[in-house]
């Protein structure tokens, strides 16, 4: 679980976009636009954001950079797309990824 | 092929000194980054950096990301983010992938300043989501404003380890504790006591036994190890936390040096795979340089130099500057960089114990093992004294290269001295006005202006504070002592803030007279 740091000591209000609605896996999540979209999960308290092929163990968010390709979802129907760094837009469609579907795997 | 004079792959410390320093001198010059935006690592140091003026001391990390980006517009560097440079290959065609595109450029001179990536180690569940890179903690709640947890395990008690904890108990997270299989404590100890002071609890000579929990980190086991790091059985402690975050070291991101032929060693102190370079960054291939943690994992302000040194030499190299005008601009470099190389953690002593200062006195054992020096060492260091009246009192105990606190006392009460790694001492006869201005300046919060005898059985101490709320005038609590454990109740009886203080607030609380060398930090109660 998380949230958003409301006043920082050092940093003040931190900028954010225009708040903006998205979907994880299906259903309706706020976030602003231009945050990367693992940010806007992680604020919302997402913290799986796939399933490993062979052995189904979830994954999340690890480097937060986009070395690591642990946080890697489907977006608007792209399999792989590195959360950690890839702006949020309104209306975008974010889904737990299992293994590279976002199909879970009994319907698989 | 669209050809460029210089290219420098990486828009960090490094990169952007080097392009800045070549653009001055006429070159054209282009920087690709993979990021979104430029600065690298900078943006995400919120504390305020050590060494001295010319290494822009006491600045915030992020504030000298903003003057680097300042300067390469003045000079008209020319920075092309999200731009991954993908292959480097004979006669420095360096191959950009640009969006979905892929585009090669030619470089005269091509400077490499990628920077360093992250070291990971491994225990059961260290995959689960919860278990983060501290760099990622680092980006989460100083560049997006998310906390990356409530309740967090630091393990690694490097200076990222130290100055991560610390930002995390900043947004408002609280550490469980900071864990390393180390017997000591790696980063400044500056940085330790600023954290241990809070409370955390420090565990050297431990490490995770394994993380918990089924879809994220719900907990996680740490045992100690023994001198050989296997776990001691029956020593094992759990704590409840979402997050554990690893600050285990960095390794350089040396791959596109390989790929371009440089001749290559594995270098430990160094951080890994390294180029074999000269001091100023020359590979062994003609016209490839380094500069920054890929050449050697060090920190910013040695980066930037070395970003500097770089761009200098492409620059003769290329012709546009002559010899001895390269000699004289490395000179004064080479000068800056030494500054920042002295001292107990310079590159050359890594993995050295130093028992004794440079002034012969023991290096506090407490302050490696628990993180804060113990009451009864406190006194052998030349920072404090005990005197009448309102006076600083210096917790600077290990020779690091720092001094903004003898440029921050106008009435000449600190002298560090010529030596900048020298510790500093209060001027006998000097008169303390109680400004502030040296509590606020010390980059690694440990000076406090303390009034030992207020004649009503009171002590008050003014200490720095970089916490929201800010405690009103008034406000009672506890005075924690350097360990963070409650010594004595306290009453805050002033809080100043200034611009000249940079968002380090000045907390002065009102304690019996005893704990006046003892209570180091406020707690509300």
């Amino acid at each position: 679980m998380a949230e958003r740091i409301k006043e920082h000591p050092i940093l003040g209000d931190i900028k954010k976009g225009e708040p903006v609605k998205f979907t994880f896996d299906g259903k309706e999540v706020m976030g602003y636009e231009g945050e990367p979209i693992a940010a806007a999960l992680k604020a919302a308290g997402l913290m799986v954001h796939r399933y490993t092929k062979k052995e189904h163990k979830p994954r999340g968010i690890f480097c937060a950079i986009g070395r690591c390709t642990d946080c890697v979802m489907v977006v608007d129907g792209v399999p792989n797309v590195r959360t950690c760094i890839t702006p949020l837009t309104a209306g975008m469609e974010v889904k737990t990824q299992y293994g590279v579907s976002d199909k879970p795997f009994e319907e698989q | 092929m669209k050809r460029y004079d210089l290219i420098v792959v990486g828009a960090g410390p490094s990169g952007l000194s080097a392009a800045i320093e070549a653009a001055k001198k006429g070159l054209k010059v282009v920087v690709f980054d993979e990021n979104e935006k430029p600065g690298g690592q900078l943006f995400k140091q919120i504390h305020k950096f050590f060494g001295s003026k010319e290494h822009r001391a006491k600045v915030r990390g992020f504030v000298i990301g903003q003057q680097l980006l300042d300067e390469a517009d003045e000079a008209g560097v020319k920075v092309v983010l999200n731009a991954t440079v993908i292959g480097l290959y004979q006669d420095k065609e360096v191959v950009v992938k640009l969006g979905g595109e892929v585009v090669h450029y030619k470089g005269d001179a091509v400077i490499i300043a990628t920077g360093a990536a992250e070291n990971m180690v491994t225990f059961p569940g260290w995959t689960l989501p919860g278990v983060i890179g501290a760099g990622a903690a680092q980006t989460m709640m100083n560049l997006h404003g998310v906390l990356p947890g409530k309740r967090v395990l630091m393990l690694g008690s490097g200076n990222v380890g130290l100055v991560v904890s610390f930002q995390l108990e900043q947004c408002g997270c609280e550490v469980v504790a900071l864990v390393d299989a180390a017997p000591r404590v790696g980063g400044y100890g500056v940085h330790a006591a600023k954290v241990a002071r809070t409370g955390v609890p420090f565990y050297l000579s431990h490490t995770i036994v394994e993380a918990e929990g089924d879809e994220c980190v719900t907990g996680v086991t740490i045992a100690e190890v023994d001198s050989s790091f296997k776990f001691i059985p029956g020593t094992e402690k759990h704590f409840d936390v979402d997050t554990i975050c690893l600050a285990v070291g960095l390794s350089p991101m040396s791959q596109l040096l390989k790929m371009a032929g440089c001749k290559m060693e594995d270098n430990p102190k160094r951080g890994g795979q390294v180029p074999i370079s000269d001091s100023y960054g020359q590979t062994s291939v003609p016209g490839i340089f380094v500069a920054g943690d890929v050449s050697g994992i060090e920190e910013a302000s040695s980066a930037m130099i070395e970003g500097r040194m770089a761009g200098n030499v492409a620059a003769e190299y290329l012709g546009y500057i002559e010899k001895d005008a390269l000699k004289e601009e490395l000179d004064t470099l080479d000068k800056a960089l030494d500054g920042l190389r002295q001292g107990m953690f310079a590159p050359s002593n890594r993995g050295k114990l130093i028992e004794k200062t440079d002034e012969g006195i023991e290096v506090s054992q407490s302050l490696l093992k628990n993180g804060y020096i113990a009451d009864e060492e406190i006194e052998r260091f030349p920072g404090v004294v005990r005197k009448v009246g309102v006076h600083p009192v210096i917790e600077c105990t290990q020779n690091i290269p720092c001094n903004p606190c003898q440029d921050a006392c106008k009435k000449g009460c600190i002298s560090i001295g010529k030596n900048i790694t020298s510790l500093p001492i209060v001027v006998d006869g000097s008169e303390c006005i109680n400004c502030g201005m040296c509590v606020a300046n010390c980059s690694g919060q440990a000076i406090f202006l303390v009034d030992e005898d207020k004649g009503d059985g009171s002590a008050e101490i003014t200490l720095p504070y970089e916490f929201l709320p800010l405690p009103e005038e008034g406000t009672k609590g506890f005075g924690l002592g350097r360990d963070g454990k409650v010594v004595c109740e306290a009453v805050v009886t002033k809080c100043r803030s200034s611009k000249a203080f940079d968002k380090t607030h000045l907390l002065t609380i009102k304690v019996p007279k005893e704990y006046a060398m003892k209570a180091r930090f406020f707690k509300v109660s």
